[in-house]
């Protein structure tokens, strides 16, 4: 049996990705992830490895640029006004193949916002917030566990595809604290880093770019990029469902607002609903098959999310018309409750129609 | 360019407060005096900018605003640049008659919004010769968002990114001097004020004010939150900062450097570091090498700062402080 531990969400982040390997993090402060920088600050010199406070966010993230070309395993981690500031890199990252972690402990926009926790930032993660073709693994956790699982499998993952991974929480899962498993961190047979610039004595030299100006040289790479992603969509798909089979009202939800979901859910299962659960662990990759597998004229979707409705366009196009798909959210950083979700879907003029079948 | 003169307590006590009471701004912060200090020492129609930071969000709560000027916040990094449209457009509608008032314009920054991540668009407004002052209120860490160090944090200090323990004794690396790079841009005006001399402040300000293109003023700004002193000692705490030369008064007119307040005696710099808890373990045995160091840093550049000065000091030979009188 693994350790049972009780931390903050941002800590648990932060020693989860020492346990994986890494060894360089830079950060530049914003509320609500400060508690990242901060335990890595001490923590890092306790395992021999490097923390950098940057001078901005685009310098952290463009210093584990640097630290992942030398073949460390590199983090940088910031929140959503200082994560919009890391696109150039992440969009460099993805176009010279360079593994790293990012971690966007998401607060309530636009613009400066506010610091309670949000999802508004699903279109940035998933679609490509930087420029270009590009596409990153993206993972929801939703409660602590997952902050310490998915943190460790993320540096495993952006090592195998050689890619930027995203870890997309909030300001509720990073200030929260609750106990968890130190799952032990077991590393995968991950291949050398061959491409890593490490001194090019007694090999040919490297060259890490994004840069392709040669007739049809950057189309090329760009293939190259895509088979990636579609391998990525072929087998790192990650989603939990429960209750699907004979749902009626199926409600799709990730990271904090999936977890306040599934109150409501539990609540109305047992009160008799025939309702389900569908949770996307990785936002990128979207379980569209699984989705589209379950959609039918009988059956309806609700999608719940902390933002004014993106994720459920994914979901949309994942049932392709075969299922309406209807949406519920809140924006700004505010929360919304267990017994308000549990409103809405059992008795809300708002949603009548969900509610009739519901009823019948 | 005539130093103002005139300058009494009396009179600048009748002027209209441009900051009011009820901000939320933490009891003995620096940074509210400060403004308080600049926007007295202005005349006429003034519009601010404001950098992310302490000062910013304390001051603009919901929809509620302390500020009795036009003002407006951008992002964290681009108060200059945000200043540097809204005095673009204003000289343009000027030009085209659309306006008549002379109107300043004056930017606040921390020293994380100006030292680190705002560098670059200050360097470009100055640079540009924007008509502004740009005014860093220097509190040395990332206050808002919970002590981080930032390059103004002092050599020693410990604060949540640069944990004072057994590995590192506090910050290792030194400041940077941010009023000497922006003095290298030679723009015509760059200088280092103090609450506590609040006369030498008052002047600089006026004198900036009074000149056309991009001005620059780095004031000291204690922060009992991050400092870790007591809260009614900012005055007390930004006086000894000036009067051990940690934080030299200084301006720099048009290339030439003038040292405003000399003390007669300067003060061991241990007398500055004492009172704050953030240096508390500077005093242990095995940290006196950062003490020796610290006062070797500010011993060098007193006396560098010394040698570059012109000698058209205005404190009298006393050396009392223009604030104390």
């Amino acid at each position: 049996m693994s350790k049972k531990l009780f931390m903050r969400g941002n800590e648990v982040i932060a020693e989860a990705a020492i346990n994986a390997g890494c060894r360089f993090y830079a950060g530049y402060p914003i509320t609500p992830q400060n508690e990242i920088p901060e335990y890595m600050s001490w923590r890092m010199s306790d395992v021999g490895g490097v923390f950098i406070q940057a001078e901005s966010e685009l310098a952290a993230i463009n210093m584990v640029y640097g630290a992942s070309a030398a073949g460390a395993r590199a983090m940088t981690s910031s929140s959503s006004p200082g994560i919009s500031l890391k696109q150039e890199t992440i969009s460099y990252l993805a176009g010279a193949e360079l593994p790293a972690v990012i971690v966007n402990m998401q607060r309530g926009g636009p613009g400066l916002g506010n610091i309670s926790g949000s999802q508004a930032d699903y279109f940035q993660a998933v679609k490509g917030g930087g420029h270009g073709d590009y596409k990153m693994l993206v993972y929801a956790p939703y409660n602590l566990q997952e902050l310490w699982d998915l943190t460790m499998l993320a540096f495993d993952k952006a090592d195998e595809y050689r890619n930027p991974v995203m870890i997309l929480g909030d300001g509720i899962l990073g200030q929260m604290m609750e106990p968890f498993y130190q799952t032990p961190y077991t590393k995968p047979n991950l291949s050398e880093k061959t491409w890593a610039l490490t001194g090019c004595k007694g090999r040919g030299p490297n060259v890490i770019k994004s840069l392709y100006m040669g007739e049809g040289e950057l189309e090329f790479r760009n293939s190259i990029l895509q088979e990636k992603y579609k391998k990525m969509r072929d087998k790192e798909v990650r989603f939990e469902a429960i209750g699907v089979e004979d749902a009626e009202l199926i409600v799709v939800a990730f990271g904090i607002a999936a977890r306040i979901a599934l109150s409501a859910v539990k609540r109305l299962r047992k009160e008799g609903f025939k309702i389900g659960f569908f949770r996307p662990v990785t936002l990128y990759p979207f379980p569209e098959k699984e989705l589209a597998a379950l959609a039918n004229a009988d059956r309806r979707f609700i999608t719940i999310e902390l933002n004014a409705g993106q994720m459920v366009e994914d979901v949309r196009l994942a049932v392709n018309g075969k299922s309406e798909v209807l949406f519920y959210g809140r924006t700004g950083g505010a929360i919304m409750t267990p017994e308000e979700i549990y409103e809405e879907l059992s008795a809300s003029p708002r949603f009548q129609a969900g509610a009739a079948v519901l009823k019948s | 360019m005539a130093t103002p003169t005139g300058i009494t307590l009396k009179e600048l006590s009748k002027k209209e407060g441009l900051l009011t009471s009820g901000h939320r701004m933490c009891a003995g912060c620096g940074a509210p005096i400060i403004v308080k200090m600049v926007l007295l020492a202005a005349e006429g129609p003034i519009i601010a900018a404001n950098a992310t930071g302490c000062l910013e969000v304390s001051t603009c709560i919901s929809d509620y605003t302390a500020w009795k000027i036009p003002w407006i916040h951008n992002a964290f990094e681009n108060a200059a640049a945000t200043l540097s449209g809204v005095e673009t457009m204003y000289r343009s509608l000027k030009k085209q008659g659309k306006i008549s008032k002379d109107i300043k314009f004056i930017a606040f920054g921390g020293d994380g919004g100006t030292y680190d991540i705002g560098l670059q668009s200050l360097s470009g407004a100055m640079e540009r010769g924007h008509d502004m002052l740009y005014v860093c209120y220097d509190n040395g860490a990332y206050m808002n968002t919970g002590i981080q160090r930032s390059s103004a944090t002092p050599f020693g200090a410990d604060t949540t990114t640069c944990p004072a323990g057994s590995v590192i004794p506090g910050k290792t690396q030194n400041r940077k001097n941010l009023t000497k790079i922006m003095a290298a841009h030679n723009i015509p005006y760059a200088a280092q004020a103090s609450p506590s001399h609040w006369m030498d402040l008052v002047k600089k300000v006026k004198k900036a004010l009074s000149i056309t293109g991009p001005k620059f003023m780095n004031i000291l700004s204690p922060c009992n939150r991050g400092w870790r002193s007591r809260t009614d000692d900012a005055i007390m705490l930004s006086r000894l900062g000036v009067e051990t030369c940690y934080w030299p008064l200084y301006e720099i007119e048009d290339g030439a450097t003038k040292v405003t307040f000399k003390p007669k005696e300067k003060k061991p710099l241990v007398d500055f570091l004492k009172p704050q808890g953030r240096f508390k373990h500077l005093f242990a045995p095995e940290n006196e090498w950062m003490l020796k160091k610290f006062q070797e840093i500010v011993d060098k550049e007193w006396e560098s700062l010394l040698k570059s000065d012109s000698g058209r000091c205005d404190s009298k030979p006393s050396g009392k402080a223009p604030g104390a009188e």
